[in-house]
């Protein structure tokens, strides 16, 4: 199929970076048709498009804006959440680096169709190069007119800002990154009430991804039809980006109409590393459960990942060939997420220290054959039961090792240690 | 208001009551560590986790409230059964498990929830426990001991400091397993209520320096009382072993303290212990004690063939009834002479629902003493400023100071000489103080926590206190004691009264207590009628107008 690339069709394209060079391209456009229709047109567009976040829960976008209260008693905002920080997820990053403008003229659209005047880009710490460039693009944007006082001559007034992280992944989860954009310590809130009703200081927030809202322009642009056009079904439509490491020859950021299969995705990344043999790959960045090599056709999409078990999440994908072992890789997955638990509650706290712990001591050779079922039991414990999805996040690979991999596991307790010979680059990790 | 069904138990709630409220209506308990009815729901220790009917997760109690009608929650079906416990086993994994030696032992959350929820083996079972090192008795400020290790990150006490106590001195530092709790750099816990988050502490994290180590809880006797320390009147439970105060805790008034008390009510009955008690009779120049007889006649003596002004020198730390049976006495002989002098402190707030309560004076009863007839009658009177800023003691037939440690001024030697210039003194009082020593009679009376009684706050709140233990000795109660006395002066009018017999009264004789019976009394206390022109300034009221006056039933 011939796909014309839609979100990265200015990646390698200098000028992008400017307002003009970014206008030369038809950029822009999609926010002076917004700004000629009505909000709630606006929203009614996106909701047809059948958008659906690209951060991972897939909740679709228009549905997410409608639920903004009109009325003008509290100020809304909108906050984009380019908190990218999934171990294996680095697709935001492409868009904010070479295509800032697009990102802003997403952002812009969205606070238009939901009346906010501000807007914040909650930017991962780590990202120096993206923040600068978001800044820098900003700062033009003002100049042009399109941002601050009256967007385009419009009168609508809009300000937007760039905010940088420090360093937590729980950042990303999206009440954790209101409470940091708030100047307080990063941890999810309880919810309810939800963000769309009492967010950022208080009043009503849009939070979106940074690859949603850089959907957004083209929508306007070129049509819900369109959009719908793209993709496996009614619920899955639209380009989206995979990015893609590990075992392969060319890892990357990679564009693809949704329910791109996974053997073409492998195929256009080049293939298995040096020819290997594909062993698993987790579909849908750290959090996702891991897939095994049969899932090799299955389509990359929100509901069909689903249905085999695991979620497509940030599209992120890991490939894993048959030299990896899996203890040692979902060891790593757990200390990750050990590290990142940002210890309010109970379950993700203690639960997630306790299992790197058990894996590790496997990996070592040091486990039982019964800890199969007390890592199932301590998953069982925390799914469901954490504050926020983190804890359900940390169980996804950990469940998925045991109940696909329990021979590998039996591998370690009998041969007293780890049966695969360890590449040098990976002994830093677990 | 929506309806709500716990465990097959439906409740009428207010809108927007969570679920764990909505539970103890119809005696369903559901544990929770982090949730207080007062701070901020956050939801994170997971305890409350409850089926609610048509939500495919179990969601958290506290977090969770009824807004409609038709909510059905179940907290006895295993799936809640095993999540709590799966819990209760994450709490446990890093807990150093040392009882023996914690305070907070036999009063701990951990401890109650495991005999509940928890099961008898550990499945963490060969890694070493979470510990921090050189974290395990962290001083927080001068009254508040951490020991981490225990800490189960609850977080109250943080959202304790930054919501009621306004402070905000306690963050929570690092994240996931190595989260913990600590002062923000160069700020130490100590603010008046910090001793709060000892209370709040659902286990032994948080110690109390005062209390550390002082007895184990199971051994504490504990009643009902009132802290001293004031005039705001915080409901306390007194905590004591055969007599021996080991601590006060605040008791829940949603009227008066709310769930809180300060530190400096939390060490007043320190000075029960620091000052020499008085523990019989004693007649000046003899050395032996003398009988409750021989002390009464001489009293009674004394009094009625007194020289010149009988004069008495009242005392905010007396019990509305000990108070209007001195006034009784006063009456008995004549006197219009009374007072009640009060020292000033600093001001000390205990927040409640309603903002606060302040209060200035240093003895929780001046308004109930004058209430019952100690301020000053009619005509020229000598006053307490008489006394102790003047030399009106010389022109005393007799004086009878009804509290030994009725002020900080009863301790300064030109005070004791100056009273001691009347030419009969009496004084009652709990402790043997320099001016006891040189009375002529000296009469001993049990402290606050040996009588029942009464006191009224700040508010014209009146609150009952009980006795929570016997008075050492031969220290018999006031009340019997004035009984007597006045029954020398007209038997017929005296014959055995106890407290609750005194009370009902005094709400015969006094308009501000109509109505009132000891009996039925409310635990929260009753507000008096009073009208608010009550002048706050001690010793300036005459008692006949200022009952007199509009407003009193």
């Amino acid at each position: 199929m011939a796909f014309e690339k839609v979100l990265t069709r200015n990646v390698g394209n200098r000028d992008a970076l400017t307002v003009k060079g970014y206008r030369q391209g038809g950029g822009y456009e999609g926010l002076a048709q917004a700004l000629k229709m009505e909000p709630d047109a606006v929203i009614e567009e996106v909701k047809k498009s059948g958008l659906r976040g690209r951060g991972g829960a897939g909740f679709p976008a228009g549905l997410k804006w409608s639920f903004i209260p009109k009325g003008k008693d509290k100020p809304k905002y909108l906050v984009c959440n380019a908190d990218e920080s999934e171990p294996g997820t680095f697709k935001d990053r492409l868009l904010m680096e070479h295509d800032p403008h697009q990102l802003i003229e997403g952002c812009a659209i969205c606070c238009w169709a939901v009346q906010a005047n501000n807007c914040y880009i909650y930017i991962r710490g780590e990202y120096t190069d993206a923040a600068d460039i978001l800044e820098r693009a900003l700062k033009d944007a003002y100049e042009e007119g399109l941002l601050g006082g009256s967007v385009l001559g419009s009168g609508f007034k809009l300000d937007m800002y760039v905010h940088r992280g420090a360093g937590a992944y729980i950042c990303g989860e999206e009440t954790g990154m209101l409470e940091s954009l708030e100047g307080k310590r990063g941890q999810p809130r309880v919810k309810p009430p939800f963000p769309a009703v009492v967010g950022a200081f208080g009043s009503p927030t849009v939070i979106n991804n940074v690859e949603t809202l850089a959907n957004v322009p083209h929508i306007i642009t070129r049509g819900a039809d369109w959009f719908k056009a793209i993709g496996t079904d009614e619920r899955n439509t639209g380009p989206k980006l995979y990015a893609i490491s590990g075992h392969v020859e060319r890892p990357g950021t990679y564009e693809h109409p949704i329910g791109v299969t996974f053997r073409e995705m492998l195929e256009a990344a080049g293939g298995m590393y040096r020819g290997g043999n594909l062993k698993a790959f987790i579909p849908g960045g750290a959090s996702a459960p891991i897939l095994k090599a049969d899932q090799i056709d299955i389509k990359m999409d929100f509901d069909t990942v689903a249905k085999a078990g695991s979620m497509l999440g940030s599209a992120a994908v890991i490939v894993m060939d048959d030299t990896t072992c899996m203890v040692r890789s979902v060891a790593r997955l757990s200390k990750f997420f050990n590290h990142e638990s940002c210890g309010q509650c109970t379950p993700c706290r203690e639960g997630t220290n306790w299992m790197e712990l058990l894996l590790k001591r496997l990996e070592h050779g040091e486990g039982r054959e019964s800890d199969k079922q007390l890592l199932l039991s301590i998953c069982k414990n925390i799914g469901g039961n954490s504050l926020c999805a983190l804890g359900d996040a940390a169980i996804g690979p950990v469940r998925s090792l045991v109940e696909q991999f329990p021979e590998e596991i039996d591998r370690h307790v009998r041969e007293g240690g780890c049966p695969f010979p360890h590449r040098r680059h990976f002994q830093n990790g677990a | 208001m929506p309806k709500v069904t716990i465990n097959d138990r439906t409740v009428e709630v207010e809108a927007g009551t969570n679920l764990v409220e909505a539970g103890l209506k119809v005696g369903v308990q559901i544990p929770h560590y982090c949730y207080h009815p007062r701070l901020t729901v956050v939801g994170q220790c997971r305890m409350c986790l409850v089926k609610i009917e048509g939500m495919p997760k179990l969601q958290a109690a506290c977090s969770t409230p009824v807004v409609k009608d038709g909510m059905v929650v179940r907290t006895d079906v295993p799936e809640v059964e095993e999540a709590t416990q799966g819990m209760m086993e994450f709490f446990l994994i890093n807990h150093p498990l040392d009882c023996p030696i914690c305070d907070q032992a036999g009063e701990c959350g951990l401890q109650d929830y495991s005999f509940k929820h928890g099961v008898a083996y550990s499945r963490f079972q060969y890694d070493d426990k979470r510990t921090y090192p050189g974290r395990e008795r962290i001083p927080l400020g001068a009254n508040v001991l951490l020991n981490m290790n225990r800490c189960i990150q609850c977080t109250r006490c943080v959202r304790f400091t930054q919501e009621i106590a306004g402070t905000g001195e306690l963050g929570f530092f690092n994240r996931g397993a190595r989260t913990e709790i600590g002062t923000f750099p160069g700020k130490e816990l100590s603010n008046p209520l910090a001793t709060c988050v000892v209370d709040i502490c659902p286990v032994g994290a948080l110690t109390s320096t005062r209390f550390r180590f002082a007895e184990r809880v199971w051994y504490l006797d504990k009643r009902p009382s009132l802290c001293t320390g004031c005039e705001v009147g915080c409901n306390i439970t007194l905590e004591h072993r055969r007599g021996d105060i080991k601590r006060y805790k605040p008791r829940f008034n949603p009227e008066v303290n709310d769930y809180w008390m300060c530190d400096y009510g939390r060490a007043t009955f320190e000075r029960y212990k620091q000052i020499p008690r008085l523990q019989a009779a004693r007649l000046q120049g003899s050395a032996a004690s003398a009988s409750w007889q021989q002390t009464l006649d001489a009293v009674h003596h004394g009094l009625s063939t007194a020289d010149g002004p009988v004069v008495f020198l009242g005392s905010p730390n007396l019990s509305t009834e000990e108070a209007w049976l001195f006034a009784q006495l006063a009456d008995a002989v004549g006197s219009p002479h009374r007072s009640v002098p009060v020292d000033i402190g600093p001001e000390r707030t205990i927040p409640n629902l309603k903002g606060g309560i302040t209060g200035r004076e240093a003895a929780p009863n001046r308004r109930g003493a004058e209430l019952a007839g100690l301020s000053p009658g009619e005509g020229e009177t000598i006053d307490v400023d008489d006394l102790i800023l003047g030399g009106a003691a010389e022109r005393c037939g007799a004086l009878v100071v009804c509290d030994s440690d009725f002020s900080a001024t009863a301790y300064s030697p030109e005070t004791i000489e100056k009273l001691r210039r009347a030419k009969f003194l009496v004084v009652f009082g709990w402790a043997d103080s320099p001016l006891a020593k040189v009375a002529d009679v000296a009469i001993p009376t049990p402290t606050h926590a040996e009588k029942d009684g009464t006191f009224v706050n700040v508010e014209w709140r009146l609150q009952k206190f009980e006795r929570a233990y016997p008075a050492p000795g031969q220290v018999r109660p006031a009340v019997d004691v004035l009984v007597e006395l006045l029954a020398r002066f007209d038997p017929q009018r005296w014959g055995k009264l106890d407290t609750p017999a005194v009370f009902d009264r005094i709400a015969a004789a006094l308009p501000a207590f109509a109505g009132l019976s000891w009996r039925t009394l409310p635990a929260t206390g009753v507000a008096l009628n009073v009208p608010q022109a009550q002048p706050t300034a001690a010793a300036t009221v005459n008692p006949e107008t200022s009952q007199g006056q509009g407003g009193v039933a």
